[in-house]
C-alpha cells in the first residue's frame, strides 16, 4: 500500500510540478519579469504584450474586468512541447483545399519534412474549397493513400467522423503537448480527438487600418454607430462593406458576427441553431426575424456594395484591396489573399467587431478553429505512421512559425513567433472575448445553404416576412 | 460422306469456333462495360428506393423517393422547369445560329475558315475558364458590359445580371449558346457539304431565290443532321453542370439551378444520396422523352 501511494504521489505530484515549472517557464521567457509584466498581475493598456510567441504574456480583461496579464498561451500540456514523430519511409497523399493559398508554403514544409525524413514522401492534392466540401469525403474514402487530409470545423468534420475514417490522436504527445487546448474542442468527436485543428482564425471583417485613419474614424461600437458609419463610408465615396452577396460560401461569413451577439447566452445560442437545424424551428421564429432585420437595415443603410447579390468573391476582394471598400467582411484568412492582389496592403490590416447590438455586447469577435488535420484510418499502417508524423512535424513550433507567417494565419500550436506584420497586429485578438464561429453550429449543409439565400435574398431587396416563409417551407421540405 | 459434305461440315464448325472466338474476345470489353456502366446504373436504382445517406446503411422505402419528388419538393419542381427553359431557348438559339453561321461558311474559303475557327474557339476552353470570364464581363459594378452599357448612355440596360432572379437564368443561357455554338456548326457544315451542288444548280436554273433554296433544298437536306444537333444540344442543356455551378452555383434563390446541380447538391451536399438517385432516374426520363419528342418532330419531316 505505502508502495502503492509513493507511486501514485509521485506520478500526481511529479506531473503538476512539471505543469506548473513549464507554465511558468512558458510564460515567463524571454522578458516578462524584466519588464515587470507578470502573470495575473495587473496592467494598464489592453493588447500590449511581451512578445509575439504563442508563450507570451497580454494585457487583456480579466473575468473581474480589470486589465491583468493573462497568458496568451493556453496549453493544457503536461509537458514542453515535443519533437515530431519520425516517418518510416513510404509514399502518401496530403488532401486539402488551400493549394492556393498555402501550397507554396506547404510544398516548401513538406521539402523539409522528407529531408527530414528520408524515403518518406508527401504529395499535396488540393480542390478549391467549394469542391472540397462536396468531394472530399467520396473521394478520400476510396483513397487509402490520402493518409492525411483536412476537413471543416461543423458538417464536414463531423461526416468523416461518422463515416469512421480517422484515428484517435488523443493519447499523441504532440496532440498534449504541442496545442493549444481550447482549439482542440473542434477536433472532438464522441470523447475521441479524431483530428487537430490547425488554424486559430477569426471570422471577423477585416478593416483597412490607412483608409480608417485617413477619414479619422474609429470602428463603430454598437449597432446605430454601424448604420451611421455606412452612412458616412457611403458619402464619402466608399463601398463601406465589401460583401459578396453573389458567392455563398464568403457571404455567409458575416452570419457569424450577425449571431454574435444575438442570444443571452451561447447554449441559448447553439439550441436555437439546432432547432432550425433539425426542423423544430423555422426562419420565422422570431430571434432569426429579427436578425434578417439586421441585414435589412443594414442594406438600406446602404453598406453593402450596389447589386450586392451579383458580387462574387473576386470582386469584393478586389474592392478592399485597392481601397474602394474599406471593411472585407470574411475573416483573418483572407488578409493573404488582399496581400497577394496588393502588396501594400501588408500592416494595414486590423480586423473588425461587427457589432449588431445597442446593449453592451457580450462578444467583440469570432474565432474559428478550422483546418482539422486527421490521419485515415483505412491507409495502411506505414502510411498512417507517416501521416502521424507529418501532422506532429506541422505541430512543432518551427514549422509552425513557417506556416503561420507564410500564409498570415494564427495557429493552434504553442510556442509559435509570429513575424508576420499582420499576425502581430491582429495577435490582441488572441485576449479578446471572441465566440467560437456559430455558423458551423448548422450541421446540415443543405439547411445552412437555404438559410443564409434567404438573407442574401433579403438584402437583394427581398420583402422579409414572405422570404422567410418561402425558405422555411423548403427547408421544411428537405428536412421532411 | 462424300468429300464436299465434309467440307461443309468443317466449314460450320470453322465458323462455329469463330464465334465463340468473337464472344471470348469481345468478353473483356462487355466486362468493362458491365462494371463501369451497367452496374452503377442498375444500382441508381436500387438507390432510389433507398434512404441514405452514403455512410450507414440505407433503408428501403419504396417508392417514397418518387412519391416526395412528385408532391412534396417545390424546390424539385421549380428545377425541373428551370431546365426545361434553359433547355428550350438553348436548342432554339443553337441551332438556329449554328445553321445560320454554316449556310454561310460551309464554302472552303479563307474567310470562311478564319470565320469558322473564330466561332468554333469557345469550344475548345473549358467550362469553369468559360465561366470565370463571363462572371468578370458579367460583374454589375466593374464589368465590361454593364460598364459599355453605361458609357453609351443605356443605363436601364445594364442590370444585375447574375445576382438578379429575373435575369440570372437567360445570362447562362446566353453563355451556353456562345459556349456550344461553334461546335454545333461544325456538325452542320459536315451536313450541308453533303448536299449534292445538282440541287442547287437546278434551283438556280428554276430562278429560285436564297430564301427558296434555303426552304426547299438545304433545310429539308439538313434535316438528319439537325436531329442529330437538336438531340445533342438537349443532352448538352440537361448537362451543363459546370457552367451553372461555376457561374451561380445555382443561385440566386436557385432560379439557375437545373437538374444536375441539384442532384449533386442532394448527394454531396446533402447526403441523400436515395432521393438523388431518384432525382437522376427523372432526368434520365426526361431526356429520354424529350428527345424521343424531338426525332419523331423531325422525322415526319424527312
Amino acid at each position: 500500500m505505502k508502495t502503492k501511494g509513493t507511486k501514485s504521489f509521485s506520478m500526481g505530484r511529479l506531473g503538476a510540478v512539471a505543469a506548473v515549472a513549464f507554465a511558468l517557464v512558458a510564460t515567463t521567457v524571454p522578458s516578462a519579469f524584466s519588464a515587470g509584466e507578470v502573470f495575473g498581475k495587473s496592467c494598464t493598456t489592453e493588447g500590449v504584450s511581451t512578445g509575439t510567441s504563442s508563450s507570451s504574456l497580454i494585457c487583456a480583461p480579466g473575468a473581474n474586468g480589470k486589465l491583468t496579464w493573462a497568458r496568451v498561451r493556453l496549453g493544457s500540456a503536461y509537458g514542453a512541447p515535443v519533437a515530431a514523430l519520425t516517418a518510416g519511409a513510404g509514399s502518401i497523399e496530403f488532401h486539402h483545399w488551400r493549394g492556393a493559398e498555402d501550397g507554396k508554403i506547404f510544398d516548401e514544409i513538406i521539402a523539409l519534412f522528407e529531408a527530414r525524413n528520408p524515403g518518406a514522401k508527401i504529395k499535396q492534392v488540393t480542390m478549391p474549397s467549394g469542391d472540397y466540401t462536396n468531394l472530399a469525403f467520396s473521394r478520400i474514402r476510396s483513397n487509402p493513400k490520402a493518409a492525411v487530409y483536412a476537413t471543416f470545423r461543423g458538417a464536414q468534420f463531423a461526416q468523416f467522423a461518422k463515416g469512421d475514417m480517422m484515428t484517435d490522436l488523443k493519447n499523441e504527445r504532440f496532440t498534449k503537448q504541442n496545442v493549444i487546448a481550447t482549439g482542440l474542442t473542434a477536433g472532438q468527436y464522441e470523447g475521441k480527438q479524431l483530428g487537430i485543428p490547425l488554424h486559430y482564425l477569426f471570422n471577423n471583417p477585416v478593416y483597412n487600418t490607412e483608409i480608417f485613419a485617413k477619414e479619422k474614424w474609429t470602428p463603430p461600437t454598437n449597432f446605430t454607430g454601424l448604420l451611421a458609419w455606412c452612412k458616412a463610408a457611403r458619402t464619402a465615396g466608399y463601398t463601406p462593406i465589401a460583401w459578396s452577396g453573389g458567392f455563398r460560401p464568403n457571404a455567409g461569413q458575416m452570419l457569424n458576427s450577425m449571431l454574435m451577439n444575438s442570444a443571452p447566452d451561447y447554449a441559448t445560442l447553439k439550441q436555437r441553431i439546432e432547432d432550425i437545424d433539425t426542423g423544430k424551428a423555422d426562419l420565422q421564429t422570431a430571434w432569426f426575424k429579427d436578425m434578417a432585420g439586421r441585414y435589412k437595415k443594414m442594406a438600406d443603410a446602404n453598406c453593402f456594395p450596389d447589386n450586392a447579390t451579383g458580387v462574387t468573391d473576386a470582386a469584393a476582394l478586389n474592392l478592399f484591396a485597392t481601397g474602394k471598400s474599406p471593411v472585407l467582411p470574411t475573416g483573418s484568412f483572407s488578409m493573404g489573399a488582399v496581400k497577394v492582389l496588393n502588396p501594400s496592403m501588408t500592416g494595414k490590416m486590423q480586423l473588425f467587431s461587427l457589432i449588431t447590438t445597442d446593449e453592451k455586447p457580450q462578444y467583440v469577435g469570432i474565432q474559428n478553429n478550422t483546418f482539422i488535420l486527421s490521419v485515415n484510418k483505412n491507409s495502411s499502417g506505414r502510411d498512417q505512421k507517416i501521416a502521424r508524423s507529418f501532422i506532429s512535424f506541422l505541430m512543432t513550433g518551427e514549422i509552425a512559425s513557417i506556416y503561420a507567417n507564410g500564409t498570415s494565419q494564427h495557429v493552434n500550436v504553442l510556442n509559435v513567433t509570429y513575424t508576420n506584420q499582420d499576425l502581430i497586429n491582429t495577435s490582441i485578438w488572441q485576449s479578446k472575448k471572441t465566440l467560437l464561429a456559430p455558423r458551423f453550429l448548422w450541421l446540415n449543409q443543405g439547411v445552412r445553404d437555404l438559410m443564409e439565400d434567404s438573407l442574401i435574398a433579403i438584402v437583394g431587396g427581398k420583402p422579409i416576412d414572405a422570404t422567410l416563409e418561402d425558405y422555411s417551407k423548403q427547408i421544411k421540405q428537405k428536412l421532411g | 460422306m462424300s468429300g464436299a459434305t465434309r467440307r461443309t461440315s468443317k466449314n460450320r464448325r470453322s465458323v462455329q469456333g469463330s464465334k465463340t472466338a468473337l464472344y471470348w474476345m469481345s468478353a473483356p470489353a462487355l466486362a468493362l462495360y458491365a462494371f463501369l456502366f451497367l452496374f452503377p446504373v442498375l444500382s441508381n436504382f436500387r438507390y432510389a428506393l433507398m434512404k441514405w445517406d452514403g455512410i450507414d446503411e440505407g433503408e428501403f422505402v419504396g417508392l417514397a423517393n418518387f412519391k416526395k419528388l412528385a408532391t412534396d419538393d417545390d424546390l424539385a419542381t421549380k428545377v425541373l422547369g428551370n431546365n426545361i427553359e434553359f433547355m428550350f431557348w438553348v436548342v432554339i438559339f443553337q441551332t438556329t445560329l449554328a445553321l445560320l453561321f454554316a449556310t454561310y461558311l460551309v464554302k472552303n474559303s479563307r474567310a470562311s475558315l478564319f470565320f469558322r475557327t473564330l466561332f468554333f474557339f469557345p469550344t475548345i476552353l473549358s467550362s469553369v475558364s468559360v465561366a470565370m470570364i463571363w462572371l468578370f464581363l458579367y460583374d454589375p459594378n466593374y464589368g465590361a458590359i454593364n460598364t459599355t452599357l453605361i458609357r453609351l448612355g443605356l443605363d436601364s440596360f445594364a442590370l444585375n445580371w447574375l445576382g438578379s432572379e429575373t435575369s440570372a437564368l437567360y445570362a447562362i443561357i446566353f453563355v451556353q449558346v456562345w459556349f456550344h455554338t461553334g461546335q454545333m456548326m461544325v456538325i452542320y457544315i459536315a451536313g450541308l457539304q453533303q448536299i449534292p451542288a445538282e440541287l442547287y444548280e437546278a434551283a438556280n436554273v428554276d430562278g429560285a431565290s436564297r430564301w427558296q433554296q434555303f426552304k426547299s433544298v438545304t433545310w429539308p437536306m439538313a434535316l438528319p443532321t439537325s436531329a442529330v444537333v437538336v438531340a445533342y444540344t438537349t443532352i448538352q442543356s440537361f448537362r451543363a453542370f459546370d457552367l451553372v455551378y461555376a457561374t451561380t452555383q445555382g443561385g440566386p434563390n436557385n432560379t439557375t439551378s437545373i437538374l444536375t446541380t441539384m442532384i449533386f447538391q442532394t448527394a454531396f451536399n446533402e447526403f441523400r444520396f436515395g432521393y438523388a438517385a431518384s432525382q437522376s432516374i427523372i432526368m434520365i426520363i426526361m431526356i429520354f422523352l424529350i428527345t424521343g419528342l424531338q426525332r419523331r418532330i423531325l422525322r415526319t419531316r424527312y
